[in-house]
């Protein structure tokens, strides 16, 4: 029996050209277990509002259908772990479910409860901040919000795009254990965490066309190359970009040149408290240098504290010089931030590459050449008259590389970088900061990524409780099983 | 951000009670114009404020700074520029008398009674007693109750955004500017991002409240039940004591000559 369906479904966002689908159909049986793959941008999310009825209910979206079979009871469980609570509080958040089921209020304290408990999550009173969790938690959260709902049909629109490794495998291994007995549609471009859930996957082409379905077996040796172009971190995608690919990791010899960074006995604070102290470390020119470690281990910390964004102590030299004679960081190193958007300060791309070099009064000549360059190097040149904030994901973090890296500073300080991009992107991220490394940057990035640590990195800097425990050149890092 | 206090019986009066008591309360305030009753209520309030909110008293001190700023704004200008006979100094535009010196010192008392009686209310209520409080004693529609509810839990996430934003301008290399037009660019550069991503969040919410058939609800129950209590007697009458014994007061033992400050 089909559980949700469409028929010959036309739908256009306004002022769009073009249809985003047309004649469209889709069917998904009872029971079945549903990935929806696709290019970003193709309409995966727009889908699983339909099939929800969210779309045309809530979001008013000009759509037309022959059929639609919306699920009898269904819960949905959003991408941004902050944007899907209404309320302050853990049993607050649960109860507003509740009530608008119309449990009886006497019931509400042992539902609540009980759900927390079929996530995983025990806390000593239920009456706790929502803003206290971890992401991971806050995403296990809203699935008991939704196990409230007692739904048929769980809808996961890339419920772990914005969550670390730790909270991505709390939050899958969660929803295996709770979804045996449910219908499951899952939008997700990380696969290998659920692959073995799925018994169905569905194939979206650029033009929200399904290009194929069936069985993943047969989609993954029989659609490999459309995988590609869509940028899905099918198993086996590393093994495939290094066949094609090999990172040159070889630095070059430079000599006479002062490293980069040099900190020695170095503390980075928030607020009052130390977050991350360094004996000694060094970073030196055409170095690619990963900073991991477990989550609260003082990464960002120490970035934020190079930056110079937060209160520092300790001896900090950047080219040789005393960090207390650098007045405008700016000049020396480029920071890039987790989420670009906030990145932004222009209202086009073409400005927001130029902004800095326009504070510094350069002839407009210069400008345009230089900027015309970048845009070129990181893809934009058709986006350049566009706002950052119509980009797509991955062009949103390309602008905010190009827009740091124009005036070329010789360090680049970057934050999870590839965090939240497909395939496709990140690797084009990764060849161009590449390229940056090549021609004589040192680069200091954040990442929780083994697989860039184990192809792309010159060296090693494992934090743990905020100390430097292990500073090794990548060949010597030990290779760590790869999460199953 | 740590806000943590403890519980007062102010905290167990019923919100909207509370909440229209101090409306009234304001309204009565309005009309008072005998300066010793108006400064003998300000201490019957003052009273609430520092003993009965449950905040530590280093906070209420930081709280209570402003009060200074509203008391000499609202009151200087009438010390000084206000009419009257008796004269104490007059210096170029400068006039103060005996009575713009009483008038502007109730001005300045009233606008401290205001704001001593506001962060009371808002130092004791959650915001999510007063709204549940809202629908069940004064028919608020959930519809707005839950949207204002959702709004609040924005606030702290703007606070945290604001502080990236600081951060990705200084990183963006720009330097902070002086005066008029740094404060114009400042605004520019700070409100547009963080408004634009309040409304994604505020879209983003709203669809997830709708997930969780929040529209379809005819009627729903409520997880938390307000109702009275002696608390609101007790703050009614505390309210009561404190008027009548400032009235009394006023009228035996009053600091100032004047009973009157309007300028007839």
């Amino acid at each position: 029996m089909n559980i949700a369906s469409v028929t010959n479904m036309r739908l256009k966002f306004p002022g769009k050209e073009s249809l985003l689908f047309s004649d469209f159909s889709l069917s998904i049986k009872e029971g079945e277990k549903v990935l929806i793959l696709g290019p970003s941008g193709c309409g995966k999310s727009t889908l699983l509002q339909v099939l929800s009825g969210l779309i045309p209910k809530t979001v008013d979206v000009p759509m037309k259908a022959d059929e639609i079979t919306v699920p009898h009871s269904w819960g949905y469980l959003f991408q941004d772990p902050d944007a899907q609570f209404c309320m302050p509080y853990v049993d607050e958040e649960i109860a507003f479910v509740l009530e608008n089921l119309e449990v009886p209020r006497e019931k509400m304290p042992d539902c609540i409860t009980s759900y927390l408990r079929q996530v995983g999550l025990a806390f000593e009173n239920n009456h706790t901040k929502i803003s206290t969790l971890s992401g991971g938690m806050k995403q296990r959260l809203a699935l008991a919000s939704v196990l409230a709902l007692e739904p048929e049909v769980i809808f996961l629109d890339e419920p772990t795009a914005m969550l670390d490794p730790d909270g991505t495998t709390q939050v899958w291994d969660t929803i295996k254990q709770i979804g045996d007995d449910k219908t499951l549609i899952i939008i997700e471009h990380k696969i290998d965490q659920i692959v073995d859930v799925v018994d169905r996957i569905i194939l979206l082409g650029k033009n929200g066309n399904i290009i194929a379905e069936g069985p993943k077996q047969v989609i993954f040796e029989g659609y490999k190359q459309k995988l590609k172009e869509a940028g899905i971190w099918y198993p086996g995608v590393w093994d495939d970009y290094l066949e094609e690919n090999q990172p040159d990791r070889t630095i070059e010899p430079v000599n006479n040149q002062p490293p980069a960074i040099t900190l020695s006995d170095f503390s980075g604070y928030r607020g009052k408290k130390e977050i991350v102290h360094i004996d000694y470390a060094e970073a030196r020119l055409g170095e690619w240098i990963t900073v991991i470690g477990e989550n609260g281990a003082g990464k960002s910390t120490l970035l934020l504290a190079l930056m110079n964004l937060v209160q520092s102590a300790g001896t900090y030299d950047i080219n040789g010089r005393d960090h207390k004679k650098v007045t405008n960081f700016a000049e020396e190193m480029a920071f890039v931030f987790q989420n670009p958007e906030y990145q932004f300060v222009t209202n086009s791309v073409y400005d927001e590459v130029a902004f800095t070099l326009r504070l510094e009064k350069r002839e407009e000549a210069e400008i345009s050449s230089r900027v015309s360059d970048s845009l070129h190097f990181y893809q934009l040149e058709e986006e350049q008259d566009n706002h950052p904030y119509q980009l797509s994901i991955g062009q949103k973090r390309r602008l905010s590389v190009a827009a740091s890296l124009i005036k070329d500073q010789p360090i680049l300080l970057l934050d999870e970088p590839t965090f939240g991009q497909d395939a496709k992107n990140t690797f084009a991220i990764l060849e161009q900061l590449e390229q940056v490394r090549k021609r004589g940057a040192a680069i200091l990035m954040v990442t929780h990524d083994t697989k860039v640590v184990e192809h792309f990195a010159t060296r090693v800097w494992q934090l743990e409780d905020g100390k430097l425990i292990k500073n090794v050149p990548a060949s010597e890092y030990p290779q760590e099983p790869v999460h199953a | 951000m740590d806000f943590s206090h403890q519980e007062t019986w102010l905290h167990h009066i019923n919100p909207s009670l509370k909440l229209l008591i101090l409306v009234v309360l304001f309204i009565q305030i309005l009309m008072i114009h005998n300066i010793n009753f108006l400064l003998n209520e300000l201490i019957g309030m003052l009273i609430l404020y520092l003993f009965f909110t449950g905040h530590p008293s280093k906070r209420l001190v930081l709280i209570s700074l402003p009060f200074l700023l509203i008391f000499l704004t609202s009151s200087t200008s009438m010390i000084f520029f206000g009419k009257g006979e008796t004269t104490w100094l007059h210096w170029g535009l400068v006039h103060i008398t005996e009575e713009s010196f009483t008038r502007g010192l109730h001005l300045g008392f009233r606008g401290i009674v205001f704001a001593v009686l506001g962060v009371v209310f808002a130092l004791t209520t959650r915001p999510v007693f007063l709204f549940y409080s809202l629908m069940q004693q004064l028919k608020l529609k959930p519809k707005f109750a839950y949207s204002f509810m959702a709004a609040v839990r924005l606030l702290p996430l703007m606070a945290e955004e604001m502080q990236t934003l600081n951060h990705a301008l200084k990183v963006r290399g720009v330097q902070r500017k002086k005066g008029i037009t740094g404060f114009y660019h400042k605004l520019k550069s700070y409100s547009i991002p963080l408004l634009s991503q309040s409304i994604r969040r505020a879209h983003r919410i709203a669809v997830a409240m709708e997930a969780k058939r929040f529209s379809e609800a005819k009627s729903r129950t409520y997880y938390y039940r307000l109702g009275f209590s002696k608390y609101d007697g007790l703050f009614l009458i505390y309210l009561l004591g404190v008027t009548m014994l400032a009235y009394y007061m006023a009228v035996h033992f009053p600091y100032f000559s004047t009973t009157d400050v309007r300028y007839l």
